[in-house]
């Protein structure tokens, strides 16, 4: 089966933002992350995760993204660029959250942390301040500006991070596990806006992720990473929901509905196919039910 | 730590105005330094060592008598002109902190900055000549003999601060006399109330003691602080001692190199910092 | 020495003192601090602290956390007075000194966010310094609450109760070991996100505005106060005799000022 097709028919003219090819790293305590198998891509508009284990390399790829790591082997290009060597180039066009946010609030107040980048490029204080509100207001905390970063709660630590990630209007927006510390309602709303960023601004959406099960909510495409970095596989959520046995194959524990699913089929040819949520198995099953072998 | 806790209004100004000039020429070198080699990589080392600094000095190993220092860790860390200019944050958040006089923010980056250099100098010189392997006895020498070194620098400011000085000093005390011209030294009754005598009348009399009164000042002041000095530096030196030597076991490659070793890039304009 | 207790002072306060603008408080505590310099008198002294506590408990700063840290640098001072001083009077001076200085800093700290301290510093010092100063401020607050986390599973491994102070000591020790190699990493992540950011020198501070002008007008006119009758008693010896004048009005500033805080 090729995992590789995608439905390009919505991306027909979309712009290949990222490649990564084959890429080879090897850390210091001697770990190696081979991020190979299948070219990663990402175009104009989509929302593209990444899924795997601990230590499959979510974070290492990412890296390679932001330029902060520069492959030994393969190559990586962001925007057409080398991003690790000339990350200068394509900055304002990238957001950035990775996964600790605590480590990425710099500022003293949550203002002057999203006014940050706004100030280095060199916007005027009062531009920088508006871009900063209306960030603020797009999350949901405009009344957290003046609070210092130490006395926040960890769901409003990320949403200050976004904040501070979204107010130069990114092209290219990376997220590091940004659902982490997020309950279900912010979860929910972080959703539904990252969604609005990708349909209306068709901001190119990169995460990293080990939730595989909520993916159908959040990606139009997705990688999955084995441990030691091989891309097992990639696809749409409809294809990854089919492929329990591939998942599987590779160490990777699939979705438990595809699981659910996979294991109905083999015992009943007739089983349906699988369904990406709790409600649309519910209504798959019931039809089954219902119908005659 | 030699943190000078002289307060403020006792040095002369011109004592304490030559420690900020001094120390502000010091910062202005070493900020060009830290410009040059990358100031993306200098600024959060800086922080995050001075941080370390300051939580190591508010966690109470012997409540009240001493608290961890960490200077020559900071210098091992980050090596001597980074030094100074956590020197100076770490003296001027403790002089906002009510730890130490405000005016004496100068001298006192002077002193802490000297002892971090002079650690890291010991230091890196003790493990080249006898490898990193024995790092903590080296680290224990090294942190006693600085501190003795600036122990003696906080003794010699106070004995500029007795020496004979062409002006008086803030006024309250004065700088050549070490003595407090005040009415109390002529009798409360004696001026005032009764009309008091000139000052002049009795500046013969003083100068005849002026100059013993200096060198019992000074001398008392070396007795007391070498008296109670080397107990801290023993206890520092134990505790400087332990954390190298945890360091160099775990992860050798930090000591003198400070972070950067992760296999990141080094992106242009960010040498790596080590020293 | 609890730098944090500080700084959530400084910004969950609401006495008069947190509505005034961070520079009129900077003045202000510059003004007490000429003050301390020229006093030459230790009954003047004695009435400037009276006072100054009195005005601090009028207002309803926390004085059960300020007092300690402003008498911490008396004990410092008593041991440098009883090796320099000359005689008892003139160590009192000196001790009274070291604490008006530190009520005065630290008056201006638990009212005052450090980095609202810290802005007026950074535009005379090299960039690199000032940018360090307010990095250091962040990163006081990750490792502090990372170190009582060490510090904490370190004594629960170890079994450890406030009874065996050798063993707590080395218990200490052993976190502020991992407390080390944390910070470093987490300087790493900061350089990381600075490179991201865009970073290219010059972090700034949002100036506060006051919110009370009246609270500005107050605490200069208050420090200037303090400063003129300082200089007063300083340069007319003849009214030296009047000094414990001083003294007593410290001390009815000081029960004014504790009046006033109660009934608030």
């Amino acid at each position: 089966m090729n995992m590789h097709t995608h439905d390009r028919g919505r991306l027909a003219d979309a712009e290949e933002i990222i490649r990564i090819s084959c890429v080879k790293h090897t850390y210091e305590d001697g770990t190696t992350v081979h991020l190979c198998g299948l070219d990663f891509l990402a175009h104009t508009g989509a929302r593209v995760a990444v899924l795997g284990p601990n230590g499959s390399g979510k974070t290492t790829m990412l890296y390679h993204i932001l330029g902060l790591m520069k492959p030994q082997e393969g190559s990586v290009t962001v925007f057409g660029v080398s991003p690790s060597e000339q990350w200068s180039k394509i900055r304002k066009r990238i957001g950035v959250v990775l996964q600790n946010v605590d480590e990425q609030l710099l500022a003293p107040t949550v203002i002057d942390d999203v006014m940050f980048s706004p100030r280095q490029y060199g916007l005027s204080e009062t531009e920088s301040r508006e871009r900063a509100h209306k960030a603020l207001a797009l999350l949901g905390i405009e009344h957290l500006a003046d609070r210092v970063p130490h006395n926040l709660s960890g769901g409003e630590k990320r949403k200050t991070a976004l904040a501070g990630a979204l107010v130069m209007d990114p092209e290219l927006l990376v997220l590091d596990e940004p659902f982490e510390g997020l309950d279900p309602k912010s979860r929910s709303a972080l959703l539904a806006l990252l969604d609005r960023l990708a349909r209306e601004q068709h901001m190119t959406i990169v995460m990293s992720t080990h939730d595989i099960d909520s993916v159908p909510e959040f990606a139009d495409y997705a990688y999955v990473l084995a441990p030691g970095g091989r891309i097992a596989l990639a696809g749409t959520p409809e294809e990854l929901f089919s492929s329990a046995d591939v998942l599987t194959e590779g160490n990777i524990t699939p979705p438990i509905l595809a699981e659910l699913f996979a294991r109905l089929r083999a015992r009943d040819a007739t089983a349906p196919a699988p369904a990406l949520s709790v409600a649309e198995a519910v209504e798959a099953l019931t039809a089954w039910k219902s119908c005659p072998p | 730590m030699s943190h000078i806790h002289i307060p403020d209004g006792v040095l002369p100004w011109w004592l304490w105005l030559t420690g900020w000039l001094a120390a502000a020429a010091l910062l202005g070198i070493a900020a060009r330094r830290a410009t040059r080699s990358g100031s993306r990589r200098a600024v959060p080392l800086i922080g995050v060592v001075s941080a370390l600094v300051l939580v190591a000095m508010s966690s109470e190993i012997v409540p009240l008598a001493y608290h961890v220092n960490l200077t020559v860790v900071a210098g091992v860390l980050i090596g001597p002109w980074l030094g100074v200019i956590s020197a100076f944050i770490v003296v001027l958040i403790l002089a906002l902190l009510g730890h130490g006089g405000v005016t004496v923010v100068g001298l006192n980056t002077l002193v802490i900055g000297a002892e971090i250099a002079l650690g890291w100098a010991l230091v890196r010189t003790g493990t080249r000549l006898f490898g990193i392997r024995r790092i903590r006895p080296i680290a224990a020498i090294a942190t006693v003999v600085t501190l003795a070194a600036t122990t003696t620098m906080v003794v010699g400011i106070v004995a500029l601060a007795g020496a004979p000085a062409a002006t008086r000093g803030t006024g309250a005390l004065d700088a050549e006399t070490l003595e407090f011209r005040n009415p109390f030294s002529e009798g409360v009754f004696s001026s005032g109330l009764v009309g008091g005598h000139e000052h002049g009348e009795t500046d013969a009399h003083e100068d005849e003691h002026a100059h013993e009164s200096e060198a019992l000042a000074v001398s008392r002041f070396a007795a007391v602080v070498y008296t109670l000095g080397p107990i801290g530096w023993l206890l520092e030196a134990l505790v400087t001692a332990t954390i190298l030597g945890y360091v160099g076991k775990v992860r050798p490659g930090l000591l003198f190199s400070g972070a950067g070793v992760q296999g990141r890039v080094a992106h242009v304009g960010d040498e790596h910092g080590g020293h | 020495m609890d730098v944090t207790a500080v700084d959530r002072s400084a910004i969950s306060g609401d006495t008069l003192l947190h509505h005034a603008a961070p520079a009129s408080k900077l003045i202000a505590a510059g003004l007490l601090l000429g003050a301390v310099m020229t006093v030459n008198d230790p009954l003047v002294a004695a009435g400037v602290v009276l006072s100054l506590v009195g005005a601090g408990a009028a207002v309803r700063l926390p004085l059960g956390q300020m007092l300690p840290l402003a008498l911490y640098p008396a004990l410092f001072a008593l041991v440098f007075a009883f090796a320099a001083a000359p005689g008892p009077v003139t160590g009192a001076l000196i001790v009274l000194k070291a604490v008006t200085a530190a009520l005065a800093v630290v008056t201006l700290m638990f009212s005052t966010p450090y980095p609202q301290v810290f802005a007026p510093i950074q535009r005379v010092t090299p960039q690199v310094v000032g940018d360090a100063l307010l990095m250091t401020y962040r990163s006081l607050f990750i490792l502090a609450e990372k170190f009582a986390d060490l510090t904490r599973a370190v004594r629960l491994r170890a079994g450890l109760s406030a009874r065996q102070p050798i063993r707590s000591a080395q218990a200490t020790v052993r976190a502020l070991g991992g407390l080390l190699l944390y910070s470093l990493d987490l300087s790493q992540h900061e350089y990381d996100i600075l490179y991201l950011r865009g970073y290219e020198g010059g972090l700034r501070v949002t100036t506060q505005r006051s919110t009370d002008h009246a609270a500005d007008l107050a605490s200069l006119l208050y420090a200037a106060l303090i400063l003129a009758v300082v200089l007063v008693f300083r340069l007319v010896p003849a009214l030296s005799g009047y000094s414990w004048l001083v003294t007593i009005a410290g001390a009815v500033d000081l029960l004014t000022g504790l009046l006033i805080g109660r009934r608030r």
